[in-house]
């Protein structure tokens, strides 16, 4: 993740995040430019499909040119954007099971996630799919926990639920998957 | 169990292919253009509903907002009966607490004896306290409301000598009471202060109040220390230039005049070491008065005769020096200082806090990449108190003496002077006492939200050495190469300014800046008095701003009963100078003296040296800044003033400042 950005840099996109709460567009369009990876890739392991991670990621900015004016700083930005990028991500799956293409999109392990030459691989393709597949709070509370490397409080922080409530979303989440582990 | 988390730890490791540069371009256009469109809806639609139902819906997927019922309709009945009975039960039995408005009221009046207590024992008056707080209260309020004076000048007189004098003692104490006020006063008008935007830095500045105008029939003696230290002024820049107002504690006028090198004729040697430089001209911010200068210029030896110099430096470890603004800028400024030293010129390295003790033993300069390596190591980690840091210090640099040389140690911090000496007083004192066998004390401040402006220039003082603020590369350079000489070869000692004004031609007179510098009149001639060491090419600039007899610019009233009390002075005579100081190493002081006439005068300011002009304009900066009750100008005209009283200016500072006096009149909204 991002955790090798240097204090300064920080700093710097702090102040941005600032003015564009203020209605800067430069710093709005800095702040995107910034954050539109970090954004992305969280898509992507959400989803596990390029095209939607691509489109939840323009969903994500598109909101956040709405809504950044409301950004007041209490939380740390990178959890806001994950409160908001996780949202998107329900949402667009929402729409694409109403569209029945959710659980085709699910069944398939694209080729370029796993290649086919590793056993080991196509065991972690499978898991990805099974953790997808997961009711949502358990599947956000697993990937922000073992895919974003985060404590179960930061996790916590992120979904707004207690440090306990996602203990106990991964102990569910872990009986779910136990014939994949 | 662990097996599960190993192969859940392994999504972590997921390759997520780059998204389309065409796909990014499309989000961020999409993204600016909704931007812009919802800046031009603001008013009409509020934006808070989109991002409420977002953050619902990650609460619940099953049941929508409305149908969800889990509240039950009986409770709600309960709770509706219930409130206002228990309502009126707390609100009439003894279980009510004092209501919030007398808890504060009787918080305020607390403050004062708190704060005098505190203050007492050294000799403060309560004043300062009360005027802080009106300080405080004067930026947010209307900033017309402002121009009386906040003391009756002919009132504040006697005590004013008395507590500016015991100003470098009470810095501690007014450190201690100014949180118990602070605190309150922000409460009060929290609402203006973020209109201002002068927040809070997490630095502490000890509260002074600006020198009062004097009255010569009254007071015809105004006497101070020379004060070489520049760190107000890299501090001031650095807050401004982050787009924040420096608080006005902050801002010492002395210390941002003595910023720039001035071009002042320098002594012929080393003997008699510098030669005072006076000008005077109209006052740009009052057409009634003139701007007295003295300037001096301290000698510069020949590069045969710079005596060795045996270096200490005192390096702060500790966590929070962890920033790339600190420990590795230290790093980058000291070895600059390493490269400009001779092979008979000693240097060691000691570190407290975090890794505590001697990094480097007294080495010769000419093994530089000994001595850079050593730097290099030094790292940042944990709060650890250091044991002894400045007992080793000064241990190492007495174990290296040089007799004929500058023997001094280097305290290098942000703010954190856990040194092993835990009593402040204590600490300065035991500075004191070695800059009495001869080994001196400069301080280098690095950092931002947790410096200790008072304590820093309470050690300098007692050390006899320079407090400087290191907050660019480019400062550093300045200081520990363009001004080493200042840094390594004092030229004079305990250097004392005393000014008489001749009540015949000068009816008023107010010393600008060096509040903390103050000294009483019988100080001069005692040479058991300290005052501040002048630097081998180092300039030291004083400003008087005084009344003409006659001008009409008099701020306090002449006496009813007073006689009008005759000069006996000659007539052309403004003031006399008088300046002692020590050489090197000497114990009697020398005397100096030199009439100011009218004939140096000029009637007109763009008649003035640049030098001059230009030392206004900062005086006008400064006093702008802390809206000072004597006179403040429009940034505006300040850049001007400046900008035309650049000179050749080498190194680019004035240019510097120019923009500085813009960026602050933007901040202070073009006021």
């Amino acid at each position: 993740m991002n955790d090798k950005v240097s204090v300064d840099a920080i700093a710097a996109i702090d102040e941005q995040v600032k003015r564009a709460s203020l209605g800067d567009g430069e710093a709005f369009a800095a702040v995107i430019a910034h954050h539109y990876d970090f954004i992305y890739r969280t898509a992507y392991k959400w989803c596990g499909i390029k095209s939607d991670a691509e489109d939840v990621a323009q969903d994500v900015c598109v909101k956040l040119a709405g809504i950044i004016r409301q950004f007041d700083g209490r939380s740390a930005f990178s959890s806001w954007l994950y409160r908001i990028t996780l949202n998107a991500v329900r949402d667009r799956q929402r729409e694409a099971g109403r569209n029945r293409r959710r659980t085709d999109a699910l069944a398939l392990v694209s080729a370029d996630e796993a290649p086919p030459d590793q056993e080991d691989a196509v065991a972690m393709g499978e898991l990805w799919a099974a953790v997808r597949r997961l009711p949502p709070q358990q599947r956000d509370a697993v990937l922000l926990v073992y895919a974003e490397e985060m404590s179960h409080a930061e996790a916590g922080e992120i979904l707004g639920c207690k440090e306990a409530t996602v203990s106990w979303h991964i102990h569910e989440a872990k009986k779910t998957l136990r014939g994949l582990l | 169990m662990s097996d599960n988390d190993d192969r859940l730890a392994g999504l972590s490791r997921l390759e997520i292919p780059e998204p389309d540069a065409a796909a990014r371009r499309r989000a961020l256009h999409a993204a600016m253009s909704a931007f812009a469109a919802s800046g031009e809806q603001k008013q009409t639609s509020p934006q808070g509903k989109s991002l409420a139902e977002r953050l619902r819906s990650i609460l619940k997927q099953k049941r929508t907002w409305i149908m969800d019922a889990r509240i039950p309709v009986g409770t709600a009945a309960l709770v509706l009966l219930l409130l206002p009975l228990g309502y009126q039960l707390y609100s009439t039995t003894a279980l009510t607490p004092q209501s919030q408005t007398q808890v504060a009221a009787s918080r305020h009046p607390a403050v004062a004896p708190q704060a005098a207590d505190t203050a007492a024992p050294v000799a403060a008056p309560a004043k300062p306290e009360a005027e802080m707080q009106v300080t405080q209260q004067a930026p947010m309020a209307d900033q017309s409301v402002m121009a009386e004076p906040a003391v009756p000048p002919a009132a504040a007189m006697a005590p004013m000598q008395e507590s500016a004098r015991a100003m470098p003692n009470a810095d501690f104490s007014a450190n201690i009471a100014a949180p118990a006020s602070a605190p309150l006063a922000r409460e009060s008008f929290a609402p203006q202060v973020l209109a201002q935007q002068t927040m809070p830095s997490g630095d502490s500045f000890a509260h002074y109040d600006e020198n009062p105008v004097k009255v010569t029939a009254e007071a015809p003696v105004s006497t101070f220390s020379i004060d070489v230290d520049t760190a107000s002024y890299s501090y001031v820049r650095r807050m401004l230039t982050s787009g924040i107002l420096p608080e006005p504690d902050a801002v010492r006028i002395e210390e941002l005049i003595n910023y720039f090198p001035y071009d002042y004729p320098a002594a012929d040697s080393a003997a008699e070491p510098f030669k005072p430089s006076i000008a005077i001209m109209p006052t740009p911010w009052n057409d009634k008065t003139e701007l007295l200068r003295i300037g001096i210029k301290g000698y510069e030896p020949p590069a045969a005769d710079i005596k060795p110099a045996n270096l200490v430096f005192l390096v702060d470890t500790s966590g929070s020096m962890d920033e790339p603004d600190k420990l590795p800028l230290l790093k980058r400024a000291l070895s600059l200082l390493v490269d400009r030293m001779g092979d008979k010129d000693t240097v060691s390295i000691v570190a407290y806090a975090g890794s505590a003790g001697v990094v480097l033993e007294p080495t010769h300069a000419d093994q530089k990449a000994k001595i850079l390596t050593a730097l290099e190591n030094l790292s940042p980690s944990g709060s650890t108190a250091g044991a002894e840091g400045i007992a080793l210090a000064y241990q190492l640099a007495e174990q290296s003496r040089i007799a004929e040389g500058t023997n001094r140690v280097i305290l290098a911090t942000d703010g954190d002077f856990n040194v092993g000496i835990d009593d402040p007083d204590a600490l300065k004192t035991f500075i004191a006492q070695k800059r009495d066998t001869g080994i001196t004390l400069s301080v280098l401040g690095f950092g931002q939200g947790n410096l200790d402006d008072a304590t820093m220039q309470a050690l300098a003082q007692n050390g006899n050495g320079n407090a400087s603020y290191i907050d660019s590369f480019k400062e550093a350079r300045k200081v520990l190469v363009n001004e080493v000489g200042g840094t390594l070869t004092t030229i004079a000692q305990d250097v004392k300014i005393q000014v008489e004004f001749n009540p015949a031609t000068v009816s008023e007179y107010r010393l600008i800046g060096y509040e903390s510098r103050a000294l009483n009149r019988e100080d001069f001639n005692n040479d058991k008095v300290d005052a501040g060491d002048v630097g081998a090419g180092t300039t030291v600039t004083a400003l008087y701003e005084i009344t003409p007899k006659g001008s009409g610019g008099e701020l306090v009233d002449p006496l009813r009963y007073g006689n009008g009390e005759q000069a006996s002075g000659s007539g052309n005579e403004l003031a006399f100078l008088k300046l002692r100081y020590k050489l090197p190493g000497e114990t009697a002081s020398k005397l100096m003296e030199t009439p100011v006439t009218q004939s140096l005068a000029v009637d007109d300011i763009a008649k003035a040296s640049d030098d001059m002009r230009f030392a206004a304009a900062v005086a006008a900066f400064g006093q702008s800044l802390k809206d000072s009750a004597y006179g403040t100008m429009p940034f505006a005209e300040i850049a001007d003033l400046a900008r035309g009283a650049r000179g050749p200016d080498p190194e680019g500072y004035r240019s510097e400042f120019v923009q500085l006096a813009e960026t602050a009149g933007a901040l202070k909204g073009g006021k």
